[in-house]
């Protein structure tokens, strides 16, 4: 486990095994600094984690790594190739090289769910429609989604709509996955589904994952690897196996975390 | 092969090769990298290749392998891709056989079985009958109008409740959306208006020089204005602007439960988003309409200048011609247009559907129904203008 706002030695950019390296990476608005001084990195296949309370800035950290937000100092390379720094074009084919997952699903509320999958395909591959369509509807199957293709987004549920979308996050079958909170708002079979297939995708493809979660169950199953950030020290407070951090870690805010210990009962 | 090495593609195509052996035994041979990029193309050529061998002789004598013993790296698509081959062969009844796939994409293939739920029946859409589109035109008309007389209902009931419960209405959103709607169209309102006032007078002036009639022009603009220009221009103005606004803005709160939020707490959504910003339309359209009146009745001066009259002879024949009943008039159908346009603008918004979208199409549904309720207002009003002679 890391102390606060220690930083990890840091990782070459050439190091085959990472797919994202972070350093010293401050997250924030403006004057507001949420996260400072980050280093940490996420090997290729691997699932990896991001867990904090509410409003610690986990999400806006996601939104960094991926390079929607310019973060305040520091660097997030993306299989060797710098982010923060890239602009234009070139940022745009590193974006292109993963897939996102918001909070919200975000569809695109004038499409169905399979043009939803497909825009992408459209505008990146040679593929025929009806080879793109047979394609979406593979993504739909993983997600159990198959009989819904032609709905709109509006006249599905919440979790549905989530599960939509990291079918289209998967649309090119990216190297790296940001999901956010994937599944908050499933029940408990189709989040286990969704579980498995993650692990497969991460096994037999040899994606990487990179996961916003609060859920204990599923973070047990499938992390390979977590951090836990926090709102007062600004830094990740704690970096491992799940299950050893909750059987041995020290530290009372991981272990209240872990343990789902009510904070007046802590004190 | 490690992983690294499955992550960086690899630009060596074809990855897969349509190999004919005789006229029922083909095969394809499928290597290297094979992702959503590389597929681009081969795919087809692949498919067209089957297909044309399939249709030749009888097809359930037909076998072919799909050799996957070359991949180095197979993703979704690659998966897609060996999906639609079996698919064609079972559909043909020839047999297929896959040959050769590591093991690792095994627990994922299996993930699609049976494979016949990825290829649905393509549903036929019900043709509709003239009589039945019509019925359902007409159903729609019907509701829409049963929703615009049972809104107003809501709205006057809510208003006269305002009237005697002044304390409980939303002052901080009635000043806001007047500030919105008022202070903010100064600007334009004023401009079109300078420019329609010189345009009247300009278009006027012209015909009536060859009657040596210019002076009349002046008396005339100004009856056209505070009568029924002035109103116009503020109307349109506020539809275009405010009345789209509160649209989209209660369509917003409808499409993210906000107003749902206010029912299940026991609130009418009427009297809490709509009366303060009918208030708001009520308040801001005379004043605008008043502000519009003088802004051209000057323009109209200033143009006369160029065909020689004085501002003290417009002034004259203005006051002449156009009395106090005149401008009240027009004040009282801007007040008219004022409710309208931010009821119109209101009932839209807490009609929208679901979906960004759906604030769009209400933000624009706002604006035509406005308009539209601005000229059915002008012309009842002319009517009884007409008849009463006010």
């Amino acid at each position: 486990m890391n102390a606060p706002n220690t930083p990890n030695t840091l990782s070459t950019s050439s190091n085959p095994t990472c797919a994202i390296d972070v350093q010293n990476l401050t997250v924030g608005y403006g004057s507001n600094i949420l996260m400072q001084n980050l280093n940490f990195s996420v090997n290729n296949g691997e699932i990896f984690v991001i867990l904090g309370g509410s409003g610690c800035g986990k999400s806006s950290l996601l939104k960094n790594l991926f390079g929607l937000y310019q973060p305040l100092a520091g660097d997030v390379l993306i299989e060797g190739q710098n982010i923060t720094a890239a602009r234009g074009a070139e940022r745009q084919k590193i974006m292109r090289s993963f897939g996102v997952m918001y909070q919200e699903g975000a569809l695109f509320g004038s499409m169905n769910l399979l043009d939803n999958v497909t825009l992408f395909m459209q505008e990146y591959t040679q593929l025929t429609e009806t080879q793109m369509n047979l394609l979406a509807r593979c993504k739909l199957d993983l997600v159990g989604l198959l009989p819904f293709e032609s709905y709109m987004p509006s006249e599905i549920s919440g979790g549905m709509q989530k599960r939509a979308a990291i079918a289209r996050a998967m649309a090119l079958d990216p190297k790296i996955l940001f999901l956010d909170e994937p599944s908050a708002g499933l029940d408990p079979i189709t989040s286990a589904d969704l579980d498995s297939t993650i692990q497969d995708l991460s096994k037999n493809l040899g994606i990487t994952f990179v996961i916003v979660s609060h859920e204990l169950a599923s973070i047990y199953a499938i992390a390979d690897k977590v951090i836990m950030l926090d709102k007062d020290a600004k830094g990740i407070i704690a970096e491992g196996d799940p299950k050893v951090l909750r059987d041995t870690s020290k530290d009372p805010r991981v272990h209240q975390f872990f343990n789902r210990i009510i904070s007046k009962d802590l004190a | 092969m490690s992983i690294s090495q499955a992550i960086s593609p690899v630009s060596d195509p074809p990855v897969a090769v349509w190999l004919q052996t005789d006229a029922n035994n083909a095969k394809v041979q499928v290597g290297g990298n094979v992702n959503v990029y590389s597929l681009g193309g081969i795919w087809t050529q692949i498919r067209d290749s089957q297909d044309s061998w399939l249709k030749q002789g009888d097809s359930k004598s037909k076998s072919l392998i799909f050799d996957a013993s070359k991949v180095t790296f197979l993703d979704g698509a690659g998966i897609a891709f060996l999906i639609g081959i079996e698919e064609a062969q079972a559909t043909a009844g020839a047999k297929f056989d896959l040959v050769g796939l590591d093991a690792r994409y095994e627990p994922l293939l299996k993930e699609f079985n049976p494979i016949s739920n990825l290829f649905p029946i393509p549903a036929v859409k019900p043709q509709r009958s003239f009589v039945v589109s019509t019925g359902m035109a007409t159903q729609n008309l019907i509701d829409d109008a049963v929703g615009l007389i049972s809104f107003t209902g809501h709205l006057f009931s809510d208003l006269v409740w305002s009237i005697r419960n002044p304390k409980q209405v939303r002052w901080g959103d009635f000043v806001n959306a007047a500030v919105e709607a008022g202070l903010a169209a100064l600007p334009i309102v004023g401009l079109v208006s300078f420019l329609i006032g010189v345009i009247l007078s300009f278009q006027a002036a012209i015909g009536m020089e060859q009657f040596g009639a210019v002076s009349f022009v002046g008396p005339l603009a100004a009856l056209g204005i505070v009568r029924e220009m002035g109103p116009l221009i503020t109307a349109i103005l506020l539809a275009g602007r405010s009345s789209a606004a509160f649209a989209a803005e209660i369509g917003t709160m409808t499409v993210n439960s906000e107003v749902d939020a206010l029912v299940s707490g026991g609130l009418s959504p009427i009297r809490f988003l709509v009366v303060p910003r009918v208030l708001a339309g009520i308040l801001v359209a005379p004043i605008l309409t008043l502000y519009s009146d003088i802004v051209s009745i000057f323009s109209s001066m200033l143009t006369m200048l160029i065909y020689g009259i004085p501002f003290v002879n417009f002034y004259n024949g203005m006051l002449a011609a156009v009395g106090i009943e005149d401008i009240l008039s027009g004040l009282l159908k801007a007040t008219l247009f004022g409710v309208v346009v931010s009821a119109m603008g209101c009932l839209r918004g807490m009609q929208t559907g679901t979906g960004a979208a759906a604030v769009g199409i209400s933000a624009t549904r706002a604006v035509v129904s406005s308009i539209v309720m601005i000229v059915l207002v002008d012309g009842i009003f002319a009517f009884i203008s007409y008849k009463t002679g006010f």
